[in-house]
């Protein structure tokens, strides 16, 4: 391991302490007043100030010392952390967060902000409670005119400025002169034994210096029945001619100097005698042995049997000990070594061993870290298990017509097994959502202070596991979404007032799973869509027709729509040019729906369901035109044969099939891709009862049905280029490529009679 | 060699004599008391002040009694440190005969 | 046979720095997380000579320190508390403790390894 790689464990370790730092200030501010909270608040920026001392990465260091600083006034009791101190706290944090990723990626930080933090902080650690000002007031502008000098807030002796000295290049200039001379007069107390330190290694290192000349006094020293052995007798006067100053002299003793009385003195000249009464024994100055390593086995005499065991005792001792910190060392180095395509066998097995001793040794986290990339890899292999498995199933059954062999049992053996693996392949990528939403705490602070609004965050669910591929690609639309929220969602505080609600308004981030997705729920108290704007506004832009019948759930999804912004001026905030259409596209690229709801005057509600991970899918299998195609059984409801007395046409080429006294509109799948050019005959075929995210039922038309199965999703972007109402592709037990129908996409589509078709299908089969 | 008498007895000292060996060998040497005493010091490693001192204040106590109290091999470690720290042991050592 | 030492730091960044620094200097190694499991590996460990942060979850330098003077067998082994702070409270109650040195972060290799030689033989 080189120091690259440990700056690059310092930054992982820096996320999870910003994560735990930002958790633990959000539980404060919630009113927890667990010092053990406030301990992990506090070790949190201790620990980023202690790793980004080592890696010299000053600006890190010295803002993480002055919200130590403020932090250890809270840990102490000496500042009470109310809902302005944690203001000011939060905000920090974020600018640590930033910090750390300038450091890390080189980008740079908003240092007006810092600056304006760390006079905050410091005023905090210096008992000026911050007046709580009304309702969130915007940023306060950094004054310009005076530049706050920023260097000096920090004297730790960390990043004192270095003592220059001059000693080194007088030495030899002076050489004829005469070497000064130390009186050294040193007495221990029993403490300095007791402490682990010894007399030796402090004359040891004192004899290093120069020339030293010793006097042993042990005139304290008693016979032995009066003797207790652990008492400090001897004191010790040293003549010590060096060079090196009184400094090194009294650096040796640094550890010493609060259980020894020590007086060092200069006697000048070289010859200076030092108390004629004092026989001074020379010491010669090869030292070396005390530094050696203990010579070969011990010879041992008889007597002394017992001696003897309790060496060989030891010795096994630490022999048993090498051993076992050999395992452990090793396992650290393989659990955290990049992942090497020839690491192999080995080193997993040296991983496995260290999760297992890692485990024994810390039962509270028994995790171990793996490089993603591993983690990938084994995912990539299962998914061509999984295809692997299906072909050879396949090809078993065109095989063996009458199907009662035993290799088919074997098979499906297998197919269950294979199954297992994937689950639980899958199951080490999945995470918790909490990182993505710890983050949009953040967002949520920082709208809230640029728009002039007051905005509570309540995240639930934040421990809902995901996929990590789904995890990464959540964040993007998630914040839209949230900036989405607290901008055009909320109002104003005065207007807040005025309808009566509180001042401050509340935003609302659920995770939970449902039926083997995840959904993710967004709701605000704010004063929810205006039906009437958003539906002139579609109209204005042609989005539907004047005359439109919509349902208000119908006109709540047109916000969905590309070019669609109901604000009457586009703020800053929400990103110019980005609408909702850009949050729904990125959702349905992860296999997602979202829709919404609203009541005026109550607020919205975002619900977005997505897949639990990006790799795999259930789906039905089914052919159109010729073309196989899969449909994502999850928004299957039901499937049905239609029969001709329950098809009714209206319109020039509409029909609708009565479901138990509903209709419901038919789609062709295959007219709409553009796989024939005129509807088939919907008796023919089979109707797939289809329900997309607020979207209502429709039912699909496929010419049949060829089964269930499992498929490992293939991007079509990543392998081709993106085709509308095509979700991705995935290979089929036979070989051949099937394409992943996106039902969402065709519902849309089918609603032809008042929305612009959205979609130009090329056949693309 | 040492001479070695009936009466004689041998205290080999271990190979680390630090803080927990001095209360050891302090009970050892109070156990030896009233026999000529030869300190083996060939296997010691690592010796601190505190056994040193115990070592001394044998040294003073047999010395009282008017027994003999010799140390016949010593490791150079050992003779090493309690020459840094200025103890002077040559009189303690086992003459050649 | 090298001089074995114990590490106890919460800090990966850290545990990995000293780990390097130490193995590069000859020493073996043994490395805990907290004050909880330093005590518990003590024994295996059999260390020369202990490092330790103050700052730590479940039990902290002080209580680590207290510790380890406790345990017949090991309360002789130095100990050196690797730490940023700087003010002599913390190294006062680190002392009153049994700490034997300290070592003061942002620590660079040489300063290490002279604290670690001066406090063994």
């Amino acid at each position: 391991m080189d120091m690259n790689e440990i700056k690059e464990i310092f930054f992982q370790e820096c996320e999870e302490q910003l994560a735990e730092l930002e958790s633990g200030l959000l539980k404060l501010n919630d009113g927890d007043r667990d010092p053990e909270t406030v301990n992990a608040v506090f070790r949190a920026v201790h620990s980023i100030k202690g790793g980004a001392g080592a890696f010299g990465l000053d600006d890190l260091v010295s803002f993480a010392h002055v919200f130590e600083t403020t932090l250890d006034c809270v840990r102490s009791n000496r500042l009470d952390p109310g809902p302005e101190v944690l203001k000011v706290m939060l905000k920090s944090a974020d600018v640590l967060a930033d910090l750390t990723n300038a450091a890390r990626d080189g980008g740079s930080v908003d240092e007006a902000r810092s600056r304006q933090l760390i006079k905050e902080l410091e005023a905090l650690a210096n008992g000026e409670v911050p007046q709580a000002s009304a309702v969130a007031e915007p940023v306060a502008p950094v004054s310009k005119a005076a530049p706050v000098a920023v260097a000096p807030v920090v004297n730790d002796e960390g990043f004192q400025p270095v003592a220059f000295s001059f000693d080194d290049f007088e030495t030899d200039e002076p050489a004829s002169m005469e070497m000064p001379t130390y009186e050294i007069v040193f007495k221990p107390k029993s403490d300095l034994y007791a402490k682990g330190n010894d007399a030796t290694l402090l004359l040891r290192d004192l004899s290093r210096l120069g020339e030293m000349s010793i006097h042993c006094d042990m005139d304290t020293l008693p016979s032995l029945d009066r003797l207790s052995p652990e008492t400090a007798y001897f004191s010790w006067k040293v003549s010590l001619k060096t060079d090196k100053g009184e400094d090194a002299i009294r650096t040796v003793f640094e550890f010493a100097e609060w259980d020894c009385d020590l007086d060092v003195s200069l006697v000048s000249g070289e010859t200076a005698p030092v108390g004629e009464e004092l026989p001074m024994q020379p010491v010669p100055f090869d030292l070396s042995i005390l530094d050696d390593e203990p010579v070969g086995p011990i010879g041992v005499i008889e007597e002394e049997e017992q001696l003897a065991a309790q060496q060989e005792i030891r010795n096994a001792a630490v022999a048993a000990a090498g051993t076992a910190s050999n395992v452990l060392q090793m396992a650290q180095s393989a659990a955290r070594a990049p992942a090497e395509k020839s690491a192999g066998a080995a080193a997993s097995a040296a991983a496995q061993s260290a999760a297992a001793q890692q485990a024994a040794a810390s039962a509270a986290t028994p995790t171990i870290r793996v490089d993603l990339d591993r983690v990938d890899r084994l995912i990539n292999l299962v998914g061509e298990l999984v295809i692997n498995q299906a072909m050879l199933s396949q090809s078993v059954v065109e095989n063996d017509a009458n199907g009662t062999s035993s290799i088919n049992m074997g098979l499906e053996e297998l197919q269950q097994l294979t199954r297992e693996i994937q689950d639980s392949v899958m199951a080490i990528r999945a995470q918790p959502v909490k990182p993505v939403f710890q983050r949009m705490s953040r967002i949520v602070r920082e709208i809230a202070d640029m728009t002039g609004k007051s905005v509570r965050l309540i995240t639930e669910g934040e421990n809902t596991e995901v996929d990590k591929t789904v995890i990464d690609k959540l964040a993007e639309p998630l914040t839209h979404m949230i900036r989405n929220a607290v901008d055009h969602g909320l109002e104003t505080p005065e207007k807040r007032l005025a309808a009566g609600k509180s001042a401050e308004g509340t935003v609302r981030l659920t995770a939970k799973h449902r039926s083997g997705r995840i959904v993710i729920e967004l709701a605000d108290d704010g004063a929810g869509i205006n039906r009437e704007k958003v539906r002139q506004k579609a109209i204005d832009n042609d989005l539907i027709a004047a005359d439109a019948n919509l349902s208000d759930e119908e006109i709540d999804n047109l916000i969905f729509h590309a070019g669609f912004s109901t604000a009457d001026k586009i703020s800053d905030i929400s990103g110019r040019g980005v609408g909702m259409d850009v949050v729904k596209r990125s959702i349905q690229a992860l296999g997602g729906r979202i829709n919404i709801s609203s009541k005026p005057g109550h607020g919205s509600v975002f619900t977005m369901s997505l897949p639990l991970t990006l790799a795999v899918l259930d789906g039905m299998v089914v052919t159109v035109a010729n073309q196989t195609l899969v449909v994502p059984l999850t928004a299957i409801v039901e499937t049905l044969q239609p029969e001709a007395a329950a098809i009714h046409s209206f319109g020039s080429n509409q029909r609708l099939i009565s479901i138990r006294n509903s209709f419901c509109p038919l789609v062709d799948v295959g007219r709409i891709l553009n796989f024939r050019a005129s509807q088939a005959n919907p008796v023919e075929g089979v109707a797939l009862l289809v329900e997309s995210e607020g979207g209502g039922q429709r039912a699909l038309m496929v010419d049949a049905i060829q089964g269930q199965r499992q498929v490992v999703i293939k991007s079509l972007e990543a392998n081709y280029t993106h085709v509308p109402g095509i979700a991705a592709a995935t290979i089929l037990g036979d070989g051949r490529v099937a394409l992943i129908l996106d039902v969402d996409t065709i519902v849309a589509a089918s609603r032809g009679q008042s929305l612009k078709p959205e979609m130009s299908l090329a056949a693309a089969g | 060699m040492a001479s070695k008498k009936t009466a004689r007895k041998t205290l080999s000292l271990a190979p680390v004599l630090d803080l927990n060996e001095a209360t050891t060998l302090h009970e050892k040497l109070l156990g030896l008391k009233g026999s000529d005493l030869t300190i083996d010091a060939s296997a010691v490693e690592r010796v601190g002040t505190l056994c040193v001192q115990v070592l001394m204040a044998g040294a003073k106590t047999w010395e009282e009694e008017h027994l003999s109290f010799t140390f016949s091999k010593v490791s150079d470690a050992f003779e090493k440190t309690t020459q840094l720290i200025g103890v002077d042991i040559d009189h303690l050592m086992a003459k050649e005969i | 046979m090298k001089k074995r030492v114990l590490t106890v730091d919460d800090s990966r960044t850290i545990r990995n720095m000293l780990l390097v620094t130490l193995n590069n200097a000859g020493f073996e190694t043994i490395q805990a997380e907290d004050g909880v499991e330093g005590l518990e590996v003590l024994e295996e460990a059999n260390p020369d000579v202990i490092v330790t942060d103050i700052n730590m979850p479940r039990l902290d330098g002080f209580g680590f320190i207290e510790g380890v003077r406790k345990n017949d067998r090991y309360r002789a082994v130095p100990i050196l508390v690797l730490t940023t702070e700087s003010d002599a409270e913390k190294k006062n109650r680190a002392r009153q403790a049994g700490a034997t040195g300290w070592i003061v972060k942002p620590f660079d290799p040489t300063k290490l390894i002279d604290a670690i030689e001066r406090v063994t033989a």
